[in-house]
C-alpha cells in the first residue's frame, strides 16, 4: 500500500524542485529546501535530506546540472540549475499535473444543478 | 527513454567509481549543515541549538548517505558481485565439489547446447541464397500415413515443369558420387549432382569462371560438360584460370569443364561438381530414374497457392508410366524441409528432443544439489550469524544460488567450448554421416546458442543451488533460526536423498560394464592398434600423362621393382584407395534383391598377402582370374554375416561355406552407374577376414583388369620415409610421364574414418565417468554429513569410553545402506543389460568378467569414499567436540 503513495510523492517532489529552479535560477540544496517550505507556507513539511536524493535522480536524468560555487554568505556550496531537457520535462509534467488535478477536482466537486 | 538511458549511464559510473560520488555527497551535506546552522544562528538560536535543529531537519546523515549511494549505483549488482566473490572463495575452499560439479555441469551444458544448436539449425531451415525462403521442394506425400517420398518420377516432373504457374524454374536433380579422373590423376569420389540447368537460374548465383549449365547441355546427344566447384578448382586444378575447356573423365566418359562456381556454392545439397541432367522429353524412363524436384515461387505467389496448383495437377497414376502408389499426392514444402520431412512434420517433436536434452541437466544437478545441501547444513553457524545481522531467508537463498551460479558460469563457458567442438561432429553422426551436411546447415554455435548456454547455466544453478538452499532454510524456518548456531542434530539427509544415492549407485553399476565395453571397443584401436599396422602402409594414385598405351606394362614393371626393393615389404595395386572404397547397390541371386549395399574394389593377386588378410574359405585370386570374361569375387566376413546371413563368429570353414558359389551382381541405379563397378554376375570364390579388424560393412573384391589410373599401396619394410623415397624413385625412373599423386599413409585414412566413432566414444566415456564420480562423491558427502551431524555425539561416546570400532559400525551402517542396496540392484541390472545389449554388433568389445570387475570397482571405491570421513570421526577429540558442540 505504501508504494503508490511514495511514488506520487517522489514525482511531486521532482516537479517542485524543477519548478523552483526554473523560477529562482541556480540554487544550492538548502536554498531549494527553504524555498519549497516557504511556498508551501509550512503546510508542506519536506525532509531536507530527501531533496538531495531527488537532486541525485534529476542529475542522473540530465534534467538539472550542478556546479560548485560560493553562496551569498560566502560559503562553498553546490549549485543546481535546470537544463533545457529539464524545462521540457517540467512543461510536460506541469500539463500532466494540471490535467490530472483538474479531473480529480471535478470528481471531488459536489454535483451542481441537481 | 533518453532520460532512462542517461540515468543508467550515471548509475553505471557510480557503480564503477563509488568513492567519487560518496566524497562529493559528504561535502555537500557538510556545507548544507553549515549554511543551515549559520542561518539559524542569525535568527537568534544558540550555536548548539542551531546545529541540533539543522541536523534534525536534514534527517539521519548515515541513512541519507546509504540511500544516496544506492540511488547513484546499482545496488542489486553490488550485492550480486559480493555474493559472486564469496561464491568464488567457497568454490576454492570446496575444490572437490568444484571439480566434480563443474565437470559434470560443463559436459551436460555442452551436450545440451550441442543439441540446441542442432535443433536450432533444423528448426530455422533457410537457404542462404537470394530469397532462399521462396525456394520450395515438390514431392509425393501420403496424407493418411504421413509418408513422404523425396523423389518423384520423371514423368511427373516433366508435367509440372510445363504446367505450373505459381512456381518458376521447376528443376530436378539427382545426387551422385562421381569418380573423377583429371590429367593429373584420380581425384577420387566427388559429390556431384545431375541437375537441370534451370537450377542455376533458380539459385541466382553467377559462376566465377566460364558459364553455368545451359539448356543446350541437357539435350540428348549434347557434348558432355561439367561445372566444377571452387574447392575442386582450388585443390585439383591449383586455381588455374585456364581450367575452362579442360577435359576430365567422369565414370569413364570425357567431360569438358565449362564453368567454375564461386566459393561456398554447394547447391543443391553439398555438391562440388554439376553435370546436366538429361531428360528425354518423350523417351522411356530408365529404372531408378526418380528425381528430387524443386523450384522458386513466382513473385506474389504463396506456398498455399502453389500447393493448391500442384495438388490440382496431382501425380500420374498409371503404373506403367509413374509407378506411383495411389495414396500419394504431391505437396509443396520449403526447400530444406524436402530433405528433412520428419523435422518439418514434427517440429514440436524435435523441440521435445531438445527439451529432453535439457533434462539431462537434472541428474548431475540433483547430485550437486545433494552436495550443496549437505554443505549448507554444515554452514549453519555462518547463516545464523547472517540471520542475526538481519538477512532474510530470500537473501540467504540468493547467496547460495549465486555461489552455485559462479560454478555454473564457469561450467557454461567450458560447455560452450565443448558445444563448439561437438555440435558439428554430433550432427554429422546423427544426421547423415561424415562430410555430407547440406550447405544451408551451419552447426557452429551462434547467439541463440550463447543464450541457451546462459539459460542452462542459470537453470543448473537454480536446481543445484537454489532448491537445496530453499529446502534447508525452510527447515530452519520451521525449527526457528535461533537453533542454527548449535551444532547438534538438525536438518537431515532424508529418505529422498538416500534413495537418490542408492538409485545412482545402481545405475552406475548397471551401465558401467556395457558402457566400458563400448568405449573399449571404440578406443581399443587407438590403444592397441587397429589389428593392421596402418602406419606402415603408403598409398598413392599412379597416373600417366599423355598417351597411356604403355601404362599397363609400366605399371607391372613398377610393381615388380617395388616388390624386389629392400625398403618395401610388399606392394599391391587396386582400382580404389584401400579403406576409401565406394558403395554400390547389389543384389544376390536367390537372395536379397534390393536395399543392400556393399563396398567394392578391384585388386591384384598380391592384395590380400600385402594386407595379411586371412583366408576363411575358398581360394585367393589365381592367374586365370585376371583374364577377360572372368567374374570371380572374394568377399569379406561381414559380407557373409550381414548379407548372406552367415554365422557371425564361427570358424573359417563354416563362415565361408555359407557364401561360396553364390552369385552377386550390381544393380543399375544412378549411384551405381557413377561408381562404375564391374558388370555381370560375380561368383563368390573366396572369403577373407575383415581387415582392419574393426572394418565395418560388407566388401567385395574383384580381380583387377587393366585400367588407368591405379592406386599403388606399399608396405614399408623399415621406415615410411624410405618407402616413400623408393616409391618415387622407382616410378620416375621407369618413365618421366609416370606420376605419383599425393602420398598418404593408411594411418591418416583410417583415423579420419573413425573420427565420428571416437566423438561418440568420448561423449559416452565422459558420461560414464561423471555418473561414476557422482555416485562416489555422493557417498563421500553422505558420510561427511553424518559425521558432521553426529560430531558431538561421537565426542560424548568416545569420552565415555566407547570402542572406536563399534562406533564406526554405527556410523558406517547408515552410509552403507545406499551402497549395499545400490550395488545389489545394480549387479542384477548389469547382468541383464550386459546379456541383452548387442555390444559387439554396435562396435563394442567384450571384456571377460566385466560385470564382477565393475561391481568390485564400485563397491571398492564406494568403501574408500566413506572411509575418509569415518577415519576423521574416530579421531574426534572429545573435549574439542564437547566445547564446540
Amino acid at each position: 500500500m505504501t508504494e503508490p503513495r511514495s511514488s506520487i510523492l517522489q514525482g511531486t517532489l521532482d516537479l517542485m524542485v524543477l519548478k523552483t529552479l526554473e523560477q529562482m535560477g541556480p540554487l544550492h540544496g538548502y536554498g531549494i529546501a527553504r524555498r519549497i517550505e516557504q511556498v508551501g507556507q509550512q503546510a508542506l513539511i519536506v525532509n531536507q535530506g530527501t531533496i538531495y536524493l531527488c537532486l541525485v535522480r534529476l542529475l542522473q536524468k540530465r534534467w538539472i546540472s550542478s556546479k560548485w560555487g560560493t553562496s551569498e554568505n560566502n560559503r562553498k556550496a553546490k549549485f543546481y540549475a535546470i537544463t533545457k531537457a529539464g524545462r521540457a520535462q517540467l512543461k510536460a509534467e506541469t500539463e500532466n499535473w494540471e490535467r490530472i488535478s483538474g479531473v480529480i477536482g471535478r470528481v471531488l466537486q459536489p454535483e451542481s444543478g441537481s | 527513454m533518453r532520460a532512462s538511458f542517461y540515468s543508467l549511464l550515471a548509475r553505471l559510473r557510480g557503480f564503477v567509481r563509488p568513492a567519487v560520488g560518496d566524497a562529493d555527497f559528504d561535502h555537500e551535506l557538510e556545507h548544507h549543515l553549515a549554511i543551515a546552522e549559520e542561518e539559524k544562528v542569525r535568527r537568534g538560536l544558540s550555536p548548539e541549538e542551531a546545529r541540533r535543529q539543522a541536523r534534525l531537519e536534514l534527517g539521519g546523515v548515515t541513512q541519507l548517505r546509504e540511500a544516496a549511494r544506492a540511488a547513484r549505483g546499482l545496488p542489486w549488482l553490488e550485492t550480486f558481485w559480493l555474493d559472486g566473490k564469496l561464491g568464488w572463495r567457497m568454490l576454492r575452499r570446496s575444490w572437490g565439489l568444484t571439480l566434480v560439479g563443474g565437470l559434470a555441469m560443463a559436459v551436460t551444458i555442452g551436450l545440451g547446447a550441442s543439441l540446441f544448436t542442432i535443433w536450432d539449425t533444423f528448426a530455422g531451415m533457410r537457404l542462404p541464397i537470394d530469397e532462399g525462403d521462396r525456394v520450395v521442394a515438390i514431392q509425393p506425400f501420403a496424407p493418411a500415413s504421413q509418408r513422404v517420398r523425396m523423389t518423384t518420377p520423371l514423368a511427373d516432373f516433366r508435367r509440372w515443369r510445363e504446367t505450373l504457374r505459381s512456381v518458376e524454374y521447376v528443376s530436378a536433380m539427382r545426387p551422385i558420387d562421381a569418380e573423377v579422373i583429371t590429367r593429373n590423376g584420380a581425384v577420387g569420389p566427388v559429390r556431384a549432382a545431375e541437375m537441370t540447368p534451370s537450377a542455376f537460374q533458380l539459385a541466382r548465383v553467377q559462376p566465377l569462371l566460364g558459364r553455368a549449365l545451359i539448356d543446350r547441355d541437357a539435350r540428348v546427344g549434347a557434348e558432355p560438360v561439367a561445372v566444377i566447384g571452387y574447392d575442386l578448382w582450388q585443390s585439383t586444378f591449383a586455381s588455374d584460370p585456364a581450367v575452362i575447356s579442360q577435359r576430365i573423365e567422369i565414370a569413364g566418359t570425357p567431360h569438358t569443364i565449362v564453368g567454375v562456381m564461386p566459393d561456398g556454392f554447394r547447391f543443391p545439397v553439398n555438391q562440388r561438381l554439376w553435370l546436366p541432367l538429361r531428360i528425354d522429353p518423350v523417351g522411356e524412363e530408365p529404372p531408378d530414374s526418380d528425381v528430387f524436384v524443386f523450384g522458386r515461387l513466382v513473385p506474389g505467389a504463396t506456398l498455399d497457392r502453389a500447393q493448391s496448383e500442384v495438388g490440382a495437377l496431382g501425380l500420374l497414376r498409371s503404373d506403367a508410366v509413374a509407378r506411383t502408389p495411389a495414396d500419394l499426392t504431391p505437396r509443396v514444402v520449403p526447400y530444406a524441409a524436402g530433405f528433412f520431412p520428419e523435422v518439418y512434420a514434427n517440429s514440436w517433436a524435435t523441440g521435445l528432443i531438445f527439451l529432453l536434452g535439457a533434462l539431462l541437466l537434472i541428474p548431475p544437478c540433483a547430485n550437486i544439489a545433494i552436495l550443496v545441501y549437505a554443505r549448507t547444513v554444515t554452514r549453519r553457524q555462518e547463516f545464523a550469524a547472517r540471520t542475526a545481522l538481519g538477512a532474510g531467508r530470500g537473501r540467504i537463498v540468493m547467496q547460495l544460488f549465486v555461489e552455485v551460479l559462479v560454478l555454473a558460469t564457469g561450467a557454461g563457458i567450458i560447455g560452450f567450448l565443448l558445444a563448439q567442438q561437438f555440435s558439428g561432429r554430433l550432427s554429422r553422426v546423427m544426421v547423415m554421416g561424415p562430410g555430407t551436411l547440406p550447405f544451408w546447415m551451419d552447426f557452429r554455435p551462434s547467439l541463440p546458442t550463447v543464450l541457451c548456454v546462459v539459460g542452462l547455466s542459470v537453470l543448473a544453478a537454480a536446481i543445484a543451488g537454489g532448491v537445496p538452499a530453499w529446502h534447508a532454510t525452510g527447515q530452519w524456518r520451521l525449527s526457528g533460526f535461533s537453533g542454527l548456531a548449535s551444532r547438534g542434530p538438525g536438518a537431515q539427509l532424508g529418505k529422498t536423498w538416500i534413495t537418490l544415492l542408492a538409485t545412482q549407485v545402481a545405475l552406475t553399476l548397471a551401465i558401467l560394464p556395457s558402457a566400458t565395453e563400448m568405449v573399449w571397443g571404440i578406443f581399443r584401436p587407438a590403444i592397441v592398434g587397429p589389428g593392421l599396422p596402418v602406419e606402415q602402409f603408403l598409398t598413392s594414385s599412379l597416373v600417366m600423362e599423355g598417351d597411356t598405351s604403355r601404362f599397363e606394362t609400366l605399371r607391372v614393371e613398377a610393381v615388380r621393382q617395388l616388390r624386389a626393393d629392400v625398403g618395401i615389404a610388399g606392394a599391391t595395386v587396386s582400382a580404389t584407395v584401400p579403406l576409401e572404397e565406394r558403395f554400390a547397390d547389389i543384389e544376390v541371386e536367390e537372395g536379397e534383391t534390393s536395399g543392400i549395399q556393399a563396398r567394392f574394389n578391384s585388386v591384384d593377386d598380391q592384395f590380400f598377402e600385402v594386407f595379411g588378410a586371412r583366408l576363411l574359405a575358398g581360394r585367393r585370386f589365381e592367374a586365370g582370374d585376371f583374364g577377360p570374361g572372368q567374374t570371380p569375387v572374394i568377399v569379406n566376413r561381414s559380407f557373409i554375416t550381414e548379407i548372406l546371413g552367415g554365422p557371425p563368429s564361427q570358424g573359417p570353414g563354416e563362415a565361408g561355406g555359407h557364401g561360396l558359389g553364390r552369385r552377386v551382381r550390381y544393380r543399375d541405379t544412378a549411384q551405381t552407374r557413377y561408381a562404375a563397378p564391374p558388370s555381370g554376375a560375380h561368383e563368390i570364390v573366396g572369403v577373407v577376414e575383415d581387415f582392419p579388424g574393426d572394418n565395418d560393412g560388407p566388401m567385395m573384391f574383384h580381380p583387377m583388369t587393366p585400367v588407368h589410373p591405379v592406386t599403388v599401396t606399399v608396405r614399408a619394410a623399415s621406415g615410411i620415409a624410405l618407402a616413400a623415397a623408393r616409391l618415387r624413385a622407382i616410378t620416375s625412373g621407369l618413365d618421366s610421364r609416370l606420376r605419383l599423386g599425393e602420398l598418404r599413409t593408411l594411418d591418416d585414412i583410417y583415423w579420419q574414418r573413425r573420427s565420428a566413432d571416437q566423438t561418440f566414444g568420448f561423449v559416452l566415456g565422459a558420461v560414464i565417468a561423471i555418473v561414476f564420480l557422482f555416485s562416489m562423491a555422493g557417498l563421500y558427502t553422505l558420510m561427511t554429513f553424518i559425521v558432521a551431524r553426529r560430531w558431538r555425539e561421537i565426542g560424548v561416546r568416545l569420552a565415555l569410553g566407547a570402542q572406536p570400532r563399534r562406533l564406526l559400525g554405527g556410523i558406517f551402517g547408515r552410509a552403507l545402506v545406499p551402497l549395499t542396496i545400490g550395488a545389489s540392484v545394480g549387479c542384477a541390472l548389469a547382468l541383464r543389460l550386459h546379456s541383452w545389449l548387442p555390444i559387439a554388433e554396435a562396435g563394442g568389445q567384450r571384456i571377460p568378467g566385466i560385470v564382477p570387475i565393475s561391481a568390485a570397482l564400485v563397491i571398492g571405491v564406494g568403501l574408500l569414499a566413506v572411509a575418509g570421513p569415518a577415519r576423521r570421526a574416530i579421531r574426534v577429540d572429545p573435549t574439542e567436540a564437547l566445547r564446540v558442540g
